[in-house]
């Protein structure tokens, strides 16, 4: 299964606007210690500086990437995740998987009601359901899901045709907001949300594109878990100016550039963080397609062997992040420390594994590149040039990229992460992407084999040593290039904790908490 | 004067709908496909394809440009391929920002432009003739984010006189309204107050040492109402050049809006063009077009009133 949201294309502007950042910010101060009105006591306003703006209020053309903290502001998600990621109780009270994990049985909440007075029920749910699966941008969280069916007032069927096991975190992690389904019906998305969230949209406060202001329900069913009075959200994609009007005190909480760290310590603030990105090399051709030397195994491991990645990412990621040769997260199960030194920089290995593949003089290659990634550029250069493969780089504008990269046999990567370990194997092996346009795991029968093994197994221990299994395989076979992954930062001031969530480019705001 | 009103009119129309075709038909060239730029990294294949089917991206070009124009010309521009709403309500909601800083800023400008080409063009060579000259070299020379970036570091990080970012409209608060756009207009306003000075004073200088104006003196006039017909004469020079530094402000804007996040017509152009969104940027090319014509228009009527032989051309 695939998903809708701006995963790459917004980490990877993340990744340019941190190294536009770093470049400006080295002018500001340290300044007075603005601290957003942490003088003192419970802090009451929620004063949010977000990446992004909104895309949309209608949650089926919405991003999962920014959207999250606007969307969760105004409605409730059927299904939620926890801070690990975890699927955690929404508008669904609980749920049931059939035995042969084809049918999913959700069991609703009792008593809500949306802002135009409708009342949540299953005939509702099967709406919103239904808008979702048919939505521009959030159809891709329910590829596999055949039909929806409300058994009664308080149950919904959700019918699969192929077993699905990061359903529900796809649907937790943005795609189950539930709207009034007269609004979905009155195509009113366009004038506002019209949900059953925590906060009621302040719509005379709020100018789109600047701020949007959101004042808290007293009636909400889960009013204990939002602390704040109000809560004002600024898209504010220039991190230079977000970190100032942090100082300035005219925000309390933002999505930072972590090369702000010193600073934010200086001023006290908090600092949250979790790895939200892989970067390194993408191998598009394993199976040696277009450029026969790739498709050796040896070669890809020269590659992995020949760059200094603990040194790009303390060069160029500000050292905000974990110097790993995997893609399933840091924190995950799947994880295995010890494989994080497979590919120890080693330039005379690395030149003789290319020996021994047979391009003892290197090969060529043409690889794209963008103004996002000429933060990395250098070290590609010089690492491919000790190597004695010759880049031809092909210049290109971002979105060029991101249509063109795919026709290229390996290129620079900045591909976000997830946090669920099934979700990480359909998004970054078995599924075709734009940044993993042929997953060729048919060409590797061994791969095949455990992915099978993966995605039949029983969810929980069976499923995690399945993966295990498959990870110590793909990072054998140097499936990717991966340097590191990249944490995403938030500053608070004191009085004001951020859990971070794998999966979110900024967290829903019950992960926004005092303390 | 009136065939001179309809001859202006009738080229700027001309020149609206050369501009917008232009845009029109580059945009497609240059973005082709939009889809997987609209869409986000990980479309479908069927997704792209429903997308361009609801965007009406599948028709010919041909018919695409004449559903564009013939809504356009009734001042319909569409909706955002990206967020699917109208682009007249993004517009309506860009364009007062942008105006608002640009018009502020042209304010600052004629007044303290003028106030200082003037006391130069009377006292050259004094030391606030020096002064501009050195002023009007380091403020070109400066780059307009970084005097942005200054201008919040010293009055909204450490004096907090102002916010560092945001905007508020008038009908919320207006004074909430000259707090947000005071240090961008003053940013925008630095160069271009230089600028008027230097104009203002050197057609003043010119326009002194003619002969009309010695004759003044001799006459017996008193200073005050010679400087009247001297800065009469001098004005065009200036009149001129702020109708250019309008549209330049219009230009300068992206930076100052993106530093101090004010979604103005600036962001929403770069905005727009990096995510292939053509009918928000045929909107906002229209638009500022449209602005420009009005612009040259009232300063070709202002020139005309000023200088009648100029009605003749």
């Amino acid at each position: 299964m695939t998903r809708t949201r701006t995963t790459a294309l917004v980490a990877m502007a993340v990744a340019a606007a941190t190294a536009l950042a770093a470049c400006t910010s080295a002018s500001t101060t340290g300044g007075t210690g603005g601290n957003g009105g942490s003088g003192g006591g419970d802090i009451n306003d929620l004063n949010a500086g977000v990446f992004l703006d909104v895309t949309s209020w209608d949650p089926a053309n919405a991003d999962i990437g920014f959207d999250g903290p606007y969307l969760s502001a105004v409605y409730d998600p059927l299904v939620s995740l926890d801070a690990d990621g975890k699927p955690a109780p929404g508008l669904a009270t609980s749920w049931d998987w059939s035995t042969d994990r084809l049918t999913l049985t959700a069991h609703l909440r009792d008593g809500v009601k949306f802002d135009d007075g409708q009342v949540f029920d299953a005939k509702a749910a099967v709406a919103n359901l239904k808008h979702l699966k048919e939505g521009v941008r959030s159809s891709q969280a329910y590829l596999n899901v055949s039909g929806f069916e409300a058994k009664d007032d308080k149950t919904v069927e959700i019918k699969l045709s192929k077993r699905d096991d990061a359903l529900l975190y796809f649907m937790g992690l943005g795609r189950s907001w539930m709207v009034s389904p007269a609004a979905i019906d009155g195509n009113k998305l366009n004038d506002g949300p019209v949900g059953s969230g925590p906060y009621a949209y302040d719509k005379a406060n709020s100018a789109p594109q600047q701020q949007y202001v959101f004042t808290k329900k007293a009636s909400h069913w889960d009013t204990a878990t939002y602390p704040f009075n109000k809560v004002t959200l600024f898209p504010i994609t220039d991190q230079t100016a977000s970190f100032n009007a942090m100082l300035s005190g005219q925000l309390n909480m933002q999505f930072a550039n972590s090369a702000n760290n010193p600073k934010a310590q200086e001023n006290g603030w908090n600092v949250a963080s979790k790895p939200s990105s892989w970067v390194g090399v993408q191998f598009a051709d394993r199976t040696g397609a277009q450029v026969k030397a790739l498709g050796e195994q040896k070669v890809r491991q020269a590659i992995s062997y020949a760059f200094d990645a603990s040194g790009i990412l303390k060069a160029v990621g500000n050292g905000a992040g974990t110097q790993t040769t995997q893609l399933w997260p840091s924190f995950s199960q799947v994880y295995d420390k010890a494989m994080n030194d497979k590919y120890k920089t080693d330039m005379a290995k690395a030149k003789s594994l290319l020996a021994e593949a047979g391009y003892a003089n290197g090969f060529s290659v043409k690889m794209p590149m963008s103004p996002i990634f000429q933060a990395w550029q250098p070290a590609a250069n010089q690492t491919f040039g000790d190597l004695g493969i010759k880049v031809e780089w092909v210049d290109m504008a971002m979105p060029d990229y991101q249509k063109n990269a795919p026709t290229y046999p390996m290129f620079l990567a900045v591909i976000a992460m997830d946090g669920d370990d099934m979700a990480t194997l359909t998004d970054q092996v078995t599924s075709k992407q734009w940044y993993n346009p042929n997953p060729s795991v048919d060409a590797f029968p061994e791969v095949k084999a455990l992915v099978e093994k993966a995605e039949n197994a029983e969810p929980g221990a069976a499923q995690t040593a399945a993966l295990k299994e498959l990870n110590t395989k793909l990072v054998d076979l140097a499936w990717w290039n991966v340097w590191y992954q990249a944490d995403n930062t938030y500053f608070s001031v004191k009085g004001i904790k951020v859990t971070p969530v794998t999966g979110m480019m900024f967290p829903t705001l019950k992960f926004i908490q005092r303390g | 004067m009136l065939s001179f009103i309809g001859k202006r009119l009738l080229s700027g129309i001309f020149l609206l709908l050369v501009v917008t075709s232009g845009t029109f038909f580059l945009a497609h060239v240059a973005i082709g496909d939009p889809t997987q730029g609209l869409l986000g990294n990980s479309a479908t294949p069927a997704q792209s394809a429903a997308l361009r089917t609801k965007i009406g991206y599948d028709d010919p070009l041909l018919v695409q440009f004449w559903n564009w124009l013939s809504h356009a010309v009734t001042g319909d521009f569409g909706k955002s391929w990206r967020s699917f709403q109208p682009v007249n309500d993004q517009l309506g909601r860009s364009i007062p920002i942008t105006l608002s800083i640009v018009v502020f800023s042209l304010i600052i400008s004629v007044v303290f432009g003028a106030v200082i080409g003037i006391v130069c063009g009377l006292r050259p060579g004094g030391w606030l003739d020096r002064v501009l000259k050195v002023a009007s070299v380091v403020l070109f020379a400066l780059p307009g984010f970084w005097i942005s970036i200054q201008l919040v570091m010293l009055f909204a990080v450490n004096l907090k006189w102002f916010p560092s970012v945001g905007y508020v409209s008038p009908s919320v608060s207006f004074v909430g309204w000259i707090e947000t756009i005071t240090l961008p207009s003053i940013s925008l306003a630095l160069g271009a107050i230089v600028m008027i000075a230097e104009q203002l004073r050197n057609g003043f200088i010119e326009v002194a040492n003619q002969d009309f104006v010695r004759t003044l003196r001799a006459r017996g006039l008193p200073r005050r109402r010679v400087t009247t017909h001297v800065l009469r004469n001098a004005s065009p020079a200036a009149l001129t050049v702020l109708a250019l530094m309008f549209v330049g402000l219009l230009g300068g804007a992206v930076i100052v809006e993106l530093v101090f996040n004010m979604y103005g017509i600036g962001r929403y152009t770069q905005q727009s063009s990096q995510i292939g969104d053509i009918p928000s940027l045929l909107g906002v090319t229209a638009v500022t077009v449209a602005f420009v014509v009005v612009v040259n228009f009232l300063l070709d009527l202002v020139l005309g009133w000023v200088n009648p032989k100029v009605r003749e051309r």
